[in-house]
């Protein structure tokens, strides 16, 4: 079944006078349930394409539809989570931040059976020690785990994320993975996933994406053949490793 | 805590609790050595003058008007503020106009605002709370609109995201983002009108009405009483630390401390 359909979307920006397309005629579908990791060299308008999704930014034209319809406005059935470690309120205690969107929302039950939402949720990523934390008090790895846990209990239609691990350390970033391809398993989120990385994207990713730089187009979009576990050592893992790399490494020049 | 840091710490405590003895024991003897005390009353003098002062009532009297007028001028200086913040957040005319009216009043202090106060509104506590007023609305504005300029988008987005309206933004995370700035805002805003306060009260005195603190250390200096013009400075002082080392920084640390944010 077909859950978000992008046709013919193009963003353009006007950057000292000129217009400057980012990009240009994408179309293609996800289906609910599925993890797309997308890769595309730095600047090449991966982030603008989610952006749009999420409607924190407005499509030149072209159409977004999710189950049908076409998207309304920013809102909570298309979450992101960012890269940036400053997306919690730092007033708020870990368990609160995931508590108040909750509230926000009139997700159904009395705040006890909310608050029991939050500390199942914050219990999958294994921060329920931490949940009366504030989050200046947490790692940077706590943090996104917090993000992703917040948003999870928020139960979007799909969940985008803005390479929420680029900024940590490669033993978190790893455990992080395992910990989000767990989730995606147990819940079946649609999830749209944004790396620089081509091993996180095969590990990661039911489907791959690649896109060209400037204006970004869809060079590859196939499903990932590789069966669980994936293993970065085996010879299929590297073959795909390399189709990827060269897909992102002709656009180099 | 390190043992080190406790180390550093007692002696932070052990130094300034001894300087503080000192200086008390040079002010209690050095006036009766060198015969100066009729000028310069030795502590022990000014203490039990000002317990005087305290139990008849009458620097309570003077303390209680001060007080009342301080948290006037301060609290209608705050809606003001929080009224003409929002308009720049809403108007970037407004803002524009604002930015030229701040560059103009805050540089001006409020004491050289009196003659012409004066003039407008007559003597008497109206006049000293527009001067408190004046004396905290600028600083507030431009660290609020500091405040306010240097929200991360990302915060903006988050909320939007999920699923806030523009008008809950405000309030549930515009606000709190803005709170470091809007806290030293403040802490400066209370340091100019405590200052501002007792000097205006020294020149306007006590029309009609009991007069503040300023007003009892100029009259106690007019007749000669400077045991009592030492107690009414002690008690500026007392004020002004209790409101500062214990009002806001208790605030500043269970709010923007606690929550690791700095403007």
């Amino acid at each position: 079944m077909s859950n978000l359909l992008v046709q013919d979307l193009v963003k353009q920006y006007s950057l000292e006078g000129k217009s400057f397309t980012v990009l240009d005629k994408l179309s293609f579908s996800v289906d609910s349930g599925d993890f797309l990791t997308i890769l595309g060299p730095s600047g090449c308008g991966k982030t603008t394409l989610i952006r749009c999704i999420c409607s924190i930014e407005e499509p030149t034209s072209g159409k977004i539809l999710l189950d049908g319809k076409p998207i309304s406005g920013i809102g909570p059935d298309r979450l992101m989570v960012f890269q940036d470690f400053n997306q919690l309120f730092p007033w708020k205690t870990v368990i609160e931040n995931v508590i108040y969107p909750l509230k926000l929302n009139k997700v159904s039950g009395d705040i006890k059976t909310l608050t029991r939402r939050a500390e199942e949720f914050l219990d999958l990523v294994h921060l329920s020690a931490f949940k009366h934390a504030y989050p200046n008090q947490l790692s940077g790895g706590m943090r996104q785990r917090v993000a992703i846990a917040r948003s999870l209990a928020l139960n979007p239609k799909v969940l985008m994320m803005d390479e929420p691990f680029g900024a940590l350390d490669a033993q978190t970033r790893s455990i992080l993975q395992k910990e989000l391809k767990s989730l995606w398993r147990k819940f079946q989120t649609t999830i749209i996933f944004i790396t620089h990385n081509v091993q996180e994207a095969i590990l990661l990713g039911s489907k791959v994406m690649v896109l060209s730089l400037s204006p970004a187009k869809i060079k590859y979009y196939k499903k990932n053949p590789l069966p669980e576990p994936r293993m970065p050592e085996t010879p299929e893992f590297m073959a795909l490793w390399h189709t990827l790399y060269d897909q992102l490494d002709t656009q180099r020049y | 805590m390190l043992k080190s840091e406790i180390r550093e710490r007692r002696v932070t405590v052990i130094t300034k609790v001894l300087f503080i003895f000192v200086l008390f024991f040079f002010w209690e003897y050095l006036p009766v050595w060198t015969g100066r005390d009729k000028l310069f009353p030795p502590l022990s003098r000014v203490l039990e003058s000002l317990w005087q002062n305290l139990t008849t009532g009458e620097l309570l009297q003077h303390i209680k008007f001060s007080l009342y007028l301080i948290f006037s001028g301060i609290g209608l200086g705050i809606i003001l503020a929080f009224f003409l913040t929002a308009f720049c957040m809403i108007s970037k005319t407004f803002a524009r106009i604002m930015d030229v009216i701040v560059s103009i009043m805050h540089p001006l202090p409020g004491i050289a605002l009196l003659p012409v106060v004066m003039l407008l509104v007559g003597l008497g506590a109206k006049a000293i709370i527009i001067i408190i007023i004046h004396s905290i609305l600028w600083p507030l504005i431009v660290n609020s609109l500091a405040g306010f300029r240097a929200i991360p988008k990302i915060q903006l987005e988050l909320g939007r995201n999920i699923g806030m309206s523009e008008f809950r933004l405000i309030w549930a995370v515009m606000i709190p983002n803005a709170f470091p700035y809007i806290l030293s805002g403040l802490k400066i805003a209370w340091a100019r009108s405590w200052r501002a306060l007792v000097s205006a009260e020294m020149v306007f005195g006590a029309s009609g009405v009991v007069g503040g603190l300023g007003w009892f250390i100029y009259k106690t200096r007019y007749f000669m009483d400077i045991e009592s013009v030492f107690a009414g400075l002690i008690s500026v002082i007392i004020i002004g630390m209790l409101v500062d080392e214990f009002l806001l920084k208790t605030l500043e640390n269970k709010t923007v401390k606690k929550w690791g944010m700095s403007a």
